[in-house]
């Protein structure tokens, strides 16, 4: 994968597709953490030539220019990306929610949002082992609680 | 008997519990990335002749997995530091209600040999 | 929208006698399953005259939200009484997919089911049993 800077990345991919890579793959994101990678995949069908592009946009008001006026199949990609990251696409034709209702609330791919289902059901993984018959604790009390797996740092803590 | 055909090497059966290897130390609980083992225990205090201090031991009183979330990933198996959970071809056990796929203690034993 | 579903009568190999029309709303990989049970033989397509003395609806595969109500409607327009069965841990229960804002957590919550069948996805020779299970309990 090559990575080029977000002001350049319709650019890049005008170059790209003027190269001859005509087939348009795929376009999603991935939340690093400290930002976003947005990533684009597109084939010469001629050569097989791969083109592989990668960008980064901030986690909150990230926005990128749309290449759906490049590639038409880009366009339902690039809905699902901004309703599933929180991602603007400049210049988008139709930028309508593809999959999420409007009124979905935090997007739901970001490693930050948790699920509401998640907080409504109570994680099993909570439940301490020692609590004694008469009600005492044993083991640690400085024993850090544990999150379940993939849990953001703020993960809402359940006691016994 | 279709149940007798011989079952792919990669099949994923369900997952069988020795519950006398388990020391109800919940890794298995935490680490299932659908939420579906639970686990209750309490402890006790088990005197050691010779020691000053009786010792505690968690005892089991339930594990359940519900197979009804259940996504077959294996981590569970994987994590057990006390090869508690193991692999089982058996796939018949099917439940008339959604409380039905719930398993526990007995019916995980059985499924391992 | 519709589903996609195929339905036709079927026999079981392990119970020849027992002939059923199965319609099968294949909506995620648990499809693929059903799929095999039919291609290695498990399932025989009757083409004969018999008729059917069982409705079973096998529902395979992840409910969405979006799709749900084409479901119970498939359900609404088989011949009746209809067994249903939720094949695999997503149409039993949401399965993996429990705390996805988009997914129905399990037909029954739209249809009653006479069958659950765990599994991610469940073998082709659970739906044999299960539908044997179904038929069964269908039966006067």
């Amino acid at each position: 994968m090559r990575t080029v800077d977000a002001g350049a990345w319709r650019e890049e991919w005008a170059a790209a597709r003027a190269a001859g890579a005509h087939y348009f793959d795929f376009l999603t994101a991935v939340d690093r953490g400290d930002r976003l990678e947005v990533v684009a995949h597109a084939v010469d069908l001629g050569t097989m030539d791969r083109v592989l592009l990668g960008t980064s946009v901030p986690t909150r008001g990230g926005r990128l220019d749309s290449i759906s006026p490049l590639f038409a199949g880009a366009a339902w990609h690039e809905r699902e990306a901004a309703e599933m990251f929180g991602i603007t696409f400049a210049g988008h034709p139709d930028p309508r929610p593809l999959l999420l209702r409007a009124s979905e609330g935090a997007p739901p791919l970001l490693k930050s949002t948790v699920l509401a289902a998640r907080v409504a059901v109570a994680w099993p993984g909570a439940a301490e082992p020692e609590v004694r018959d008469d009600g005492r604790r044993t083991g640690h009390p400085s024993r850090r609680r544990q999150r379940p797996p993939g849990a953001p740092d703020d993960w809402l803590e359940e006691g016994p | 008997m279709s149940a007798d055909l011989p079952a792919p090497s990669q099949a994923r059966g369900v997952i069988g519990l020795v519950a006398s290897a388990c020391t109800s130390c919940m890794i298995c609980v935490r680490e299932c990335p659908t939420w579906c083992i639970t686990l209750d225990s309490h402890t006790e205090q088990v005197d050691e002749p010779g020691a000053r201090r009786p010792r505690s031991v968690n005892v089991l009183d339930a594990f359940a997995i519900d197979y009804g979330l259940c996504m077959y990933c294996g981590i569970c198996v994987d994590v057990c530091p006390f090869d508690a959970l193991h692999w089982s071809p058996a796939f018949d056990y099917s439940a008339a209600d959604r409380a039905g796929l719930q398993q526990g203690i007995e019916r995980l034993e059985s499924w391992l040999p | 929208m519709d589903a996609p579903v195929a339905a036709g009568r079927y026999r079981l190999a392990d119970d020849p006698e027992v002939c059923i029309v199965l319609a099968s709303v294949g909506l995620a990989c648990c499809a693929l399953e059903v799929d095999s049970a039919i291609r290695t033989g498990l399932l025989v397509p009757e083409r004969g005259a018999t008729e059917a003395r069982h409705t079973v609806l096998l529902v395979s595969g992840t409910v969405t939200d979006a799709l749900a109500p084409a479901v119970v409607r498939i359900a609404s327009q088989l011949p009746q009484p209809v067994s249903v069965v939720s094949f695999g841990a997503c149409a039993s229960t949401g399965g993996p997919y429990w705390d996805a804002p988009t997914v129905t957590k399990g037909i029954d919550q739209l249809l009653p089911v006479s069958t659950y069948v765990p599994g991610c996805p469940p073998r082709p020779e659970a739906l044999v049993a299960a539908l044997l299970g179904a038929v069964g309990a269908a039966r006067p």
